[in-house]
C-alpha cells in the first residue's frame, strides 16, 4: 500500500545525457584514476587540493581529451571494463569526498542537489559551503546505481564490506535515496551491534528530510532509532536508583524536543505533511507520554504555525488531537486525585503515579476555556482569510466534540439519529441521495471491541458526563456565525464552505 | 499577514483541464506502454524504484489483466523473479537482496494469485510470518523492525484471505486495533489519533470488509467526509485541500463503494478527470492532467474507471484491487455495504 508510489521527485534528475557530457563527467573520472600516481611537482598541491575539490591542472584534461572519448551507454566489448573500472573510481572518490565533508564539518544541517547536468569544471562534485552539503546532479547518475549494486551485493553476502565502508555506503545512499528500507535496516542491524551509534542516525535523517521531508521510510527508521534510545535510557535508569533516573528523563525531554523542531522543519517544507505530523502524535504519545505540560506547550507553540498556514489541515488536526488529549488525560487526573481523597492516608504520599517519563509538573488546565479559544483563534481565522476547507474542517471537528459533550452531560440525551430529507448530500453534485442518514451516532461506539484500558478516547466519552462544556457555542450561536459570513461575504468559495457547514450542522442536530 | 498567506502561505487547491484533453479511452496505448516498461532499464531510475518492485509488478500486472491483455507478459520469468524473493522467514522483499516487508508479501501473494500458481511458493512459511507479525493489541508490524500503521493490519489480512487462512491470526484483536484509529469524522488514520487520510480509509474499510465488520463503520459520516474530497475538476484529493490525483480516485472512490455510497459522487466529472490525466502519444496515466505517466497510476486510473463501470475493462474489485474474475476463482469475495 503505497499512497505515492513515484520514486521521490529528485529536482535536476539526471536523465539520459548527451555522449558529449558524459565526456565531460568523466574527466573527474580521470582525474580520480590518475591523480596520485602523479609524480610531476604539481603533484603534491593538487593531491591537498582535490580533496577538497579543486581544480585540477589544465594540462591533465589535455592530455586526458586527446584520447578517445569515453561516452553513456558503457562502450561494448574491450573498452567496457576500462569504463567500469573509472566509473568505480569516481564514485568511491565521491564516496570518500562525503565522508571527509561529513568529517571536517559535523554540522552539515542541510543538503541538496545542484542542478548541473554536466561536469563542467574538473572539480569534486560534493560541495560544502558553510553548513550545506551540496552534490552536483551530474554525478548521481554514476553515484547512486554503483552504492545501491554495492550494498544489494553485500545483503545477498556476494561482497564483503568493512564496517566503516558500510556505513559510508549507507549514508550515501540514503541521502540519495531515504526510501529505500534495506538500508537503513543495515544501519539498525550496525546500532543493534554498538558498532553505530544511534543519536548519528537522527542526524542523518534530519539530513534527508531536509531533501525528501515526506520520506515514510526515514520518518518509520527514526521512531525505531527512539525507541532505542528510550528503552536504554529507561534500563539505565532501571539499573542505577541513586537518582540518575532524573537524567534519563532529561535525555528523553531533550530528544521530545528535538523531534518538534524537525517535525515543524518538514512541515514547513512541505504542505500537509502527514508523515512528519503523525510522527509528532506519536513522539507526544510515545516519548511524552501525554504529559500534561507538553500538551499544553504544544498547543501553545503550533497555534502561530498554523495561523500562517491556514490550509494545513495536518497542523490543525493536531491542535484536536492535543486537546482531546488534554481531556482524557484531566479526567483521568482529576480521577486519580478523587481516588487520593478517599483515601485521606495516602493523600500527601510520594507514591501518588505521575507523569511517566517526564520532568514537567503536572498543570491543572481549564479545558473549557482551551476549547473556547480554540473557536475563537478559528473564526479569526476564518474571517480573516476567506475559502479555506482547512478552517470550516476543523471547526466542525471542535464543534461536534462539544455537541457530544453537551450531549452526554445532559440526563436526557438520547441517540443522534437524524433523518435527512432527500436532496442532503454534501456531494458538489450528487446524482441521488440517501433516504435515511444515521448521522452521528457516536462515531466511538465500538466499545464492545475495545479493550478500554487502552484506548482514551472511549475512555474519555464514557467520562464526559463529569466534563464541563462551553454554554456560550451551540448551535443558535454558529447559526449566527455563519449567517453573519453569508451576508458579508464575496468570496464564493466561503460562501460555498459557510453553507455546506450549515447543512452539516443541520444534519449534525437532526433539523 | 493576510498577503503572505494569500500568497505564499497557500498551496493550488485543484487543476483546470484543458480543453484539449484527452476524453477516450486509449487502452491499447496503455496495454503497449505497461508491456514496454519493464524492458526500459534505465540505471538510475530502475535504482531509485527497485525499493518497491514487487508492487510495481503487482501493478502492471493487474492493470494488465483488467485490459484482458495479461498474455502479454512474461510469466516464467516473473514467477522465478517472485521466488526468488521469498525469504527463509516466510516474507516476501521488494526485489532480490532487499529485506522481507509485509508491503511485497501482499504483493507477491497478489501476483501469484492472478496467475493462479500459488503453489510455487512455500505457503505455510507466508502465514507463519503474517502470524508472527501480530502484536499484542491486534495491530501488525510491517516487518520484524516493528512498525506499526494500519496499513499493515490491511496487509495481513488480505494476503491471509487470498492464502483462505483468516483463521491464523488474532482477528478479534486485529479489528479492535483498526477501530481504535478511527477518528471522530468517520476516517481513519495510520494509528490511533493520527489524521484521516484517504489511503488509510481504504486500507481500514478493506480490513472491515474482509474482517466482515463494516458495521462498525459509520458509513454515512465517513461517506459525507468521502465526496467532499471531490473538487471542482472533478478528480479527488487525498485530504482537504490537497491536488486532485488519479490515485485518490482509487482509494476514495473504493472505500466509498466499500461502504456503498459510491453514488454520492459526481461521477460524470470524475470520469472526465481520470480521462484528462491519460497520455495519449505514451499511454499510461499521470496523477494529474499533463504530469508524466508510470505503471502506479496507470493501474489506479484504469481501476477507477472500472468501479465507474466503464466498457472494455474488467470489473475490479473495491477491496484487493484485482479482477472480480480472479477472486470468484477463488470463492473470496468480501460482502460490501449496499
Amino acid at each position: 500500500m503505497h499512497f505515492a508510489a513515484c520514486p521521490p521527485p529528485f529536482a535536476g534528475c539526471p536523465g539520459r545525457a548527451s555522449a558529449e557530457n558524459h565526456r565531460d563527467d568523466l574527466m573527474y573520472i580521470t582525474c580520480c584514476s590518475q591523480g596520485y600516481r602523479d609524480s610531476d611537482p604539481l603533484s603534491e598541491g593538487v593531491k591537498h587540493m582535490a580533496g577538497r575539490g579543486c581544480v585540477r591542472p589544465a594540462h591533465r584534461l589535455t592530455r586526458k581529451s586527446s584520447s578517445p572519448p569515453l561516452s553513456l551507454p558503457p562502450p561494448a566489448a574491450g573498452d567496457m571494463a576500462e569504463w567500469k573500472e573509472e566509473v568505480e573510481v569516481l564514485v568511491q572518490r565521491v564516496v570518500k569526498d562525503i565522508t571527509g565533508a561529513f568529517r571536517r564539518n559535523p554540522n552539515i544541517d542541510e543538503i541538496g542537489l545542484i542542478p548541473c547536468p554536466e561536469a563542467r569544471y574538473n572539480r569534486s562534485p560534493i560541495v560544502l559551503v558553510d553548513n550545506k552539503l551540496g552534490v552536483e546532479s551530474w554525478c548521481v547518475k554514476f553515484l547512486l546505481p554503483y552504492v545501491h549494486n554495492k550494498l544489494l551485493l553485500h545483503r545477498q553476502k556476494k561482497l564483503w564490506l568493512h564496517r566503516d565502508e558500510l556505513i559510508d555506503v549507507t549514508c550515501t545512499l540514503l541521502l540519495l535515496n531515504p526510501d529505500f528500507s534495506t538500508a537503513w535496516n543495515v544501519r539498525k542491524e550496525l546500532i543493534r551491534s554498538d558498532i553505530l551509534n544511534p543519536v548519528k542516525d537522527l542526524h542523518l535523517g534530519k539530513l534527508a528530510l531536509t531533501k525528501f521531508p515526506k520520506s515514510p521510510e526515514t520518518w518509520i527508521h527514526r521512531r525505531w532509532v527512539l525507541h532505542q534510545l528510550q528503552q536504554g535510557y529507561t534500563t539505565a535508569a532501571a539499573r542505577s536508583k541513586d537518582g540518575s533516573c532524573r537524567s534519563s528523563v532529561e535525555h528523553i525531554h531533550e530528544i521530545v524536543q528535538e523531534e518538534m523542531r524537525v517535525c515543524c522543519e518538514a512541515a514547513g517544507r512541505y504542505p500537509s505533511n502527514y508523515n512528519s505530523w503523525s510522527h509528532r502524535i506519536w513522539v507526544v504519545q510515545h516519548l511524552g507520554k501525554l504529559n500534561v505540560k507538553l500538551l499544553v506547550d504544544e498547543l501553545s507553540s503550533t497555534k502561530h504555525w498554523v495561523s500562517m498556514h491556514v490550509s494545513d489541515h495536518s497542523g490543525f488536526h493536531y491542535r484536536q488531537f492535543l486537546l482531546r488529549s488534554l481531556q482524557s488525560k484531566t479526567l483521568q487526573d482529576r480521577e486519580r486525585s478523587s481516588r487520593a481523597t478517599s483515601h485521606s492516608a495516602k493523600e500527601q504520599s510520594p507514591d501518588l503515579p505521575s507523569d511517566e517519563g517526564g520532568n514537567w509538573e503536572s498543570l491543572s488546565v481549564d479545558l473549557p476555556c482551551l476549547i473556547e479559544e480554540e473557536m475563537e483563534l478559528n473564526q479569526d481565522l476564518i474571517e480573516s482569510y476567506p475559502g479555506h476547507e482547512t478552517l470550516w474542517c476543523h471547526r466542525r471537528q471542535i464543534f461536534s466534540w462539544i455537541h457530544q459533550m453537551r450531549n452526554e452531560q445532559s440526563p436526557l440525551a438520547s441517540p443522534l439519529v437524524a433523518s435527512l430529507k432527500s436532496g442532503d448530500t454534501p456531494a458538489n453534485g450528487s446524482q441521488s441521495s440517501p433516504a435515511y442518514v444515521g448521522f452521528p451516532t457516536n462515531s466511538m461506539d465500538v466499545d464492545g471491541v475495545l479493550d478500554p484500558s487502552k484506548h482514551g478516547y472511549t475512555q474519555e466519552t464514557k467520562r464526559l458526563k463529569r466534563a464541563p462544556v462551553q454554554d456560550s457555542i451551540n448551535h443558535d450561536s454558529e447559526l449566527r456565525f455563519i449567517s453573519g459570513i453569508l451576508s458579508s461575504c464575496r468570496n464564493s468559495e466561503q460562501s460555498r464552505f459557510a453553507a455546506l457547514y450549515r447543512k452539516w450542522l443541520q444534519t449534525l442536530l437532526g433539523h | 499577514m493576510g498577503d503572505v498567506v494569500s500568497k505564499h502561505g497557500t498551496p493550488q487547491k485543484d487543476v483546470a483541464i484543458k480543453s484539449d484533453a484527452p476524453k477516450t479511452l486509449f487502452l491499447d496505448k496503455h496495454a503497449q506502454y505497461i508491456e514496454a516498461y519493464g524492458a526500459k532499464k534505465d540505471d538510475y531510475e530502475y535504482c531509485m524504484s527497485e525499493y518497491l518492485r514487487m508492487s510495481g509488478v503487482y501493478w502492471g500486472l493487474t492493470v494488465m489483466d483488467l485490459m484482458g491483455e495479461l498474455h502479454r507478459m512474461n510469466r516464467e520469468e516473473i514467477l522465478a523473479f517472485i521466488k526468488s524473493c521469498q525469504h527463509d522467514c516466510g516474507g516476501f522483499s521488494a526485489s532480490i537482496g532487499h529485506d522481507p516487508h509485509l508491503l511485497y508479501t501482499l504483493s507477491a501473494v497478489q501476483i501469484l494469485t492472478l496467475y493462479d500458481s500459488l503453489s510455487v511458493v512455500d505457503i505455510s512459511k507466508i502465514i507463519e510470518y503474517v502470524k508472527g507479525l501480530q502484536q499484542e493489541d491486534g495491530s501488525f508490524a510491517g516487518d520484524k523492525w516493528g512498525e506499526i500503521d494500519t496499513r499493515f493490519s490491511f496487509c495481513a489480512v488480505a494476503t491471509l484471505a487470498l492464502l483462505g487462512k483468516l483463521d491464523a491470526v488474532d482477528i478479534d484483536k486485529a479489528i479492535g486495533f483498526v477501530l481504535s484509529c478511527m477518528n471522530f469524522d468517520g476516517g481513519f488514520g495510520c494509528r490511533p489519533g493520527s489524521e484521516s487520510h484517504a489511503g488509510q480509509i481504504y486500507c481500514c474499510t478493506g480490513f472491515l470488509a474482509i474482517t466482515d465488520q463494516l458495521h462498525k463503520v459509520n458509513a454515512d459520516l465517513l461517506g459525507w467526509w468521502l465526496c467532499e474530497r471531490q473538487l471542482p475538476s472533478g478528480g479527488l484529493n487525498g485530504r482537504p485541500e490537497k491536488l486532485p490525483d488519479v490515485c485518490y480516485s482509487w482509494w476514495v472512490l473504493a472505500s466509498l463503494k466499500i461502504i456503498g455510497r459510491l453514488h454520492w459522487i459526481d461521477r460524470e466529472k470524475l470520469h472526465l478527470f481520470i480521462l484528462a490525466c491519460q497520455d495519449e502519444e505514451t499511454g499510461g496515466f499521470a496523477d494529474r492532467p499533463g504530469d508524466i505517466v508510470d505503471p502506479f497510476h496507470t493501474l489506479f486510473g484504469i481501476a477507477g474507471l472500472s468501479l465507474l463501470g466503464e466498457e472494455g475493462i474488467k470489473p475490479v474489485n473495491p477491496v484487493f484491487c484485482m479482477p472480480e474474475d480472479v477472486l470468484r476463482r477463488i470463492n473470496v469475495q468480501p460482502e460490501l455495504v449496499s
